[in-house]
């Protein structure tokens, strides 16, 4: 989740209140305060939802209204402006989509321009999908001559990107520019790149990837072009928090003109969106109980225009969404905004009166007994992990792969950990070669999934280690096992290889082998690093019972 | 008196005398003291037996008044790092008094602060007198019992406390140049009444007409046809005493079987939620992403399907009728949402992971069971792909809960939460906005633990309509869950997950079974 960096001055200034006041309140707000030991800032994370308030900004702006300092549709005046810019149809396969805005007048301290550079890159990361969807470019306007230019250039089209004092190739900067290097992927498969030029040629940006150095933003600049670029509607709620951000900071919004084949846009707009609720459904949900005056000023305490449609009594709110807010799909999204308004903390927590019978899944009842078997039997539960490897699901246990039945996962995150185990055998030999340093004998065991063909099957299985383990020992363990369970089980010889010739068993009932048993072999034991000779059992039982909810 | 010794009736002999009460080892281990041997591990070596075997042996040889016994505990010293750096180079007095010479020296000259120290101990030893900022040598200083300590550890290393003056250690302690340990020592030596003992042992051992009155153990036949009085009893004509043990010697360990902490955690908290009426459902590990995301509304280009942070396997499922789940995402179907836009592939729906929550479970289960009142949890392990550490597994378990019904608000979610948590033995519990991309609204609930304060545990909400919609349920639905794992680390004190999964035996066996959970 981002985090956003809050300077205490910065934002007392902006908000209009101590600084005690809105920490001990922003939580309720819905934000992770972190941990900080600093004087001068706290950092905080917002959810991925709230774009709006990934900048100190757009913070200030929700605290007032939450705090009551000002509540109500932040007004936004955008003033009519010259510059152009004109979109040529080659960007329509490439990036077809761009929002532009001019913000003047601003004065840049040192927290208004860390938090600008932030709020782009969160923006980038939380609405833009790491800039696929949206990709921001903030430049100093003094530098260039509109109108500006937003068209698909070819890859040998050079110019100077920022950080460099060289001229390349976009082509160039997609291998040698650092964030060239990092979101080339975007353009894959493209033969002309997006650009956007002034009047002269000169570059802004090569979105999505870099500025030009020609328009940096440095300590004296004034004057902001904002283009927000992509391939979803998005970009313009993206461009709507940003220039809403540095139109609190006291900078004037001029709109540009984006001329498009399809018709001209006027950018950005910020006009809200008009959403009309029920007061009952607001009530219903939230589960207070509020006449529409009491939920209209909730919302206004979360920034919402909200008007009462009707007189007395009326049920319906006419709700101003602000045109920052990108998280607003269905009208639960603004009765959650209610309810925060009203406060987590000030709704009363009551039981429903649902009243059902709750019963245990068979499997799980079935486990039980089978842990009140083994821990009788003097087995210790271990309940280790289902990720496991080829080379100990079956290599080391001398078992061949059908690979039909094996549950690979595609990326690992390590070679330990490739598949889902077909049996738990494997991972109690792996327990027990970590514990040799305890004191033998020790005996263990494990019920719980194994995947067979890509399903959930339940085993068991037990392993005994100590200089006397035999065949005798986990013969008893088995007779005594299914004699707890009451099933009848025939013993076989096997062919397991896990197992010694000669001293292994299949376990078959009803005809169908469900499991098998006996001394490790010598070479199961050295491949797992043991010295002492073992024995094991493992049992399918999913299938033992007949399936349904029996009575247990 | 002689009787025949059967198998299983193990007799010793016994005389009036307690002297002859000796068992095999018990002589054994006379004899070992007897010549000469003093220390329980080295004749626990050469009898080759447990050295706490030999202990109880000699305890009770002391009893008897065969052997005296030293049971003490020894001071070994040996010299801190600085205490030999000074054995070497000498203590700061005494390099103070070299510089001095015979005519002494201004204190100013005296600048290096590992010798200054030492001025305060010229003068409490009266090596010297410090006036008028001039230190004068006097007497002849001759070297002192803590130096001569420093040189025997010097070249011994560790030696016993007792060898070693005490004033002198007790001073070389407090400046921190020596430091000791207690070690438990033993000294045994064999007393006159020990020597005859053994003697008559051995000698009785050689007769042939040894004399046989005391039983180790008991067998079946001498419960059933002993004539019994107190300790003592008459079997076969002759009567005997059974073998009295030191009954606070320790014993051999043995652990039982146990359920694993864990599982008693995850025990606890499905009769918790049985207590409270749920219904308890499982589902299967492998997943289509369309259960496991689609159905749950989440875009497909949402951050969290990526391959980063699941596992996907190279496989496609079978997805139900899909067309309600489409609309829903592209157009927000008919619930008054706007939806996410774009286009919704069915494709990426099929492809299959291991299953990155028990939502995935809980949205099948409610599709198959839309109408009211549905209360079912489940506890299962989940799968992100994440790096193990001690914070984070690949796996882990996650308990869920929902309720669907008729009337169900937010504040009766708030209220379960408050029940659940109670249940759980948290009391105090508070509740913080959240944001989960299936619930609407959202919240995060926070319990208060003593010494850490506020802990977020686990997430909640009431599933959006754009999730409950396409499968035709048309009652809210509550839902919360929490990650199992965080809640026991905090019930047992872990600071590693992974103790949980590839577990230490010894922690296993240590831990008690009347923990509570």
């Amino acid at each position: 989740m981002p985090v956003v960096r809050l300077y205490y001055e910065d934002l007392e200034e902006m908000v209009g209140a101590s600084r005690d006041l809105f920490m001990a309140r922003i939580a309720m707000m819905g934000a992770d305060i972190g941990k900080s030991d600093e004087e001068d800032y706290v950092d905080v994370e917002f959810f991925p939802d709230r774009p709006d308030l990934y900048s100190s900004e757009g913070v200030a702006r929700a605290l007032q209204g939450f705090l009551d300092i000002k509540v109500g549709l932040p007004e936004y005046h955008v003033h009519p402006g010259e510059i152009a810019l004109k979109v040529d149809p080659s960007v329509e396969g490439v990036r077809p989509l761009i929002g532009c805005a001019v913000v003047r007048d601003l004065e840049f301290s040192d927290p208004a321009i860390e938090s600008l550079m932030d709020l782009q890159e969160d923006l980038h990361w939380g609405l833009g999908r790491n800039r696929r969807k949206v990709a921001i470019g903030v430049h100093d306007i003094s530098r260039v001559v509109p109108p500006f230019t937003y068209f698909a250039a070819d890859p040998s089209f050079k110019f100077v990107p920022l950080d460099f004092d060289e001229s390349l190739s976009m082509a160039e900067i997609l291998k040698r520019h650092p964030k060239g290097i990092g979101y080339a992927t975007i353009l894959e498969g493209f033969d002309r790149y997006p650009l956007i030029v002034d009047a002269k040629g000169d570059v802004l940006s090569f979105p999505p990837i870099i500025n030009g150095e020609l328009t940096r933003v440095r300590d004296d600049t004034r004057d902001l072009f904002i283009d927000v670029t992509g391939t979803d509607p998005v970009v313009y709620k993206a461009l709507n928090i940003v220039v809403t951000a540095l139109a609190e900071r006291g900078g004037r919004i001029e709109s540009v003109r984006v001329e498009r084949a399809e018709g001209d846009l006027t950018l950005p707009d910020l006009s809200a969106a008009i959403w009309n609720v029920r007061v009952d459904d607001a009530n219903a949900l939230i589960g207070f109980d509020l006449s529409a005056e009491e939920v209209a000023a909730c919302l206004e305490r979360m920034r919402f225009g909200a008007k009462v449609r009707g007189g007395p009594g009326a049920d319906e709110l006419e709700v101003s969404v602000p045109p920052y807010r990108a998280d607003i799909m269905h009208s639960w999204d603004i009765f959650e905004d209610a309810a925060k308004g009203y406060g987590y903390d000030n709704l009363t927590a009551t039981l429903p009166g649902t009243v059902t019978v709750g019963e245990p899944h068979p499997i799980e009842v079935r486990k039980a007994d089978l842990r009140d078997v083994m821990v009788g039997l003097g087995y210790l539960e271990t309940m280790p992990f289902t990720l496991t490897s080829e080379m100990v699901n079956f290599e080391r246990m001398r078992r061949r792969s059908r690979d039909l039945e094996v549950t690979r996962v595609l990326h690992p995150i390590s070679e330990l950990h490739t598949m889902v185990r077909t049996s738990i055998l494997p991972s109690l030999l792996e327990i027990i070669a970590i514990n040799q340093h305890h004191p033998l004998p020790q005996s263990i065991f494990a019920v719980g999934d194994v995947l067979e063909g890509g399903r959930t099957r339940q085993d068991l299985a037990a392993a005994s280690i100590h200089s006397s383990a035999d065949f005798a020992e986990i013969r008893s363990a088995v007779e005594a096992l299914f004699g707890e369970l009451a099933i009848e089980v025939e013993i076989r010889s096997s062919e397991d290889g896990a197992f010694l010739e000669g001293r292994r068993g299949d376990l078959m009932v009803g005809g169908e082998r469900v499991g098998s048993f006996g001394e490790f072999h010598p070479q199961v034991l050295q491949s797992f690093g043991l010295d002492m000779p073992a024995v094991g059992l493992e049992l399918r039982w999913d299938r033992l019972w007949p399936a349904g909810r029996s009575r247990l | 008196m002689k009787i025949t010794i059967s198998q299983r009736l193990i007799i010793m002999p016994k005389e009036e005398d307690t002297r002859s009460k000796l068992s095999p080892r018990d002589r054994q281990v006379l004899k070992e003291i007897s010549d000469g041997f003093t220390d329980p591990g080295k004749i626990a070596e050469k009898l080759k037996i447990k050295e706490v075997s030999v202990i109880s042996s000699a305890e009770g040889l002391a009893e008897m008044g065969l052997i005296s016994l030293d049971k003490g505990v020894e001071e070994v010293c040996a010299l801190t790092e600085e205490g030999a750096r000074y054995a070497e180079i000498g203590l700061p007095e005494r390099r103070i008094l070299e510089i001095a010479g015979v005519e002494g020296v201004p204190l100013s000259e005296i600048k290096d602060p590992a010798l200054k120290v030492g001025i305060g101990w010229l003068k409490k030893k009266g090596w010297a007198t410090v006036e008028a900022g001039r230190i004068t040598p006097k007497g002849d200083a001759l070297p002192g019992k803590d130096e001569e300590i420093l040189e025997a550890l010097l070249f011994q290393g560790e030696t016993s406390g007792s060898a070693l003056d005490e004033e002198a250690l007790k001073l070389l302690k407090s400046r921190g140049l020596v430091e000791s340990r207690s070690e438990k020592s033993w000294s045994f030596e064999i007393t006159d009444a020990g020597r005859s003992a053994l003697k008559m042992a051995e000698d009785s051992s050689r007769s042939s007409s040894a004399v046989f009155d005391y039983v180790a153990q008991i067998t079946p036949d001498m419960i059933k046809n002993g004539v019994w009085e107190g300790k003592y009893v008459d079997y076969k004509g002759t009567r005997y005493e059974v073998r009295p043990y030191d009954v606070t010697l320790p014993a051999e360990r043995i652990y039982p079987g146990k359920v694993h902490p864990y599982q008693r955690l995850l025990t606890r908290m499905r009769e918790i939620m049985l207590e409270m009426g749920f219904t308890e459902i499982k589902g299967e590990i492998v997943q289509s992403s369309f259960w496991n995301f689609d159905a749950l509304f989440q875009p497909q280009d949402h951050p969290a399907r990526e391959m980063q942070d699941t596992f996907y396997l190279d496989s496609r499922a079978e997805i139900p009728d899909y067309a309600s789940v489409k609309e829903m995402h592209e157009r927000g179907g008919d619930v008054g949402s706007t939806g996410w836009g774009g286009n919704w592939d069915p494709e990426v729906a099929r492809r299959k992971v291991l299953r990155t929550h028990t939502t995935s479970v809980t949205i099948k289960y409610l599709a198959d069971h839309p109408n009211p009142p549905v209360k079912a949890f489940s506890i299962d392990r989940v799968y992100r792909r994440e790096a193990i550490d001690p914070t984070h597994t690949p796996e882990f378990e996650q308990l869920e809960g929902v309720i669907m019904d008729d009337g169900l608000s937010f504040a009766n979610l708030l209220g379960v939460l408050k029940g659940f948590y109670a249940k759980m033995g948290f009391d105090e519990v508070r509740f913080r906005p959240g944001y989960f991309p299936y619930t609407e609204p959202s919240v995060e609930p926070e319990v208060y633990i003593e010494g850490l304060g506020w802990v977020e545990l686990g997430g909640a909400g009431v599933f959006r309509r754009e999730v409950t919609a396409p499968f035709g349920i048309e009652r809210p639905v509550l839902a919360w869950g929490l990650g199992v794992g965080r809640l026991a680390m905090l019930r047992l004190g872990l600071k590693d997950l992974r103790l949980l999964y590839q577990s230490d035996l010894g922690w296993l066996r240590d831990m008690p079974l009347s923990t509570r959970m």
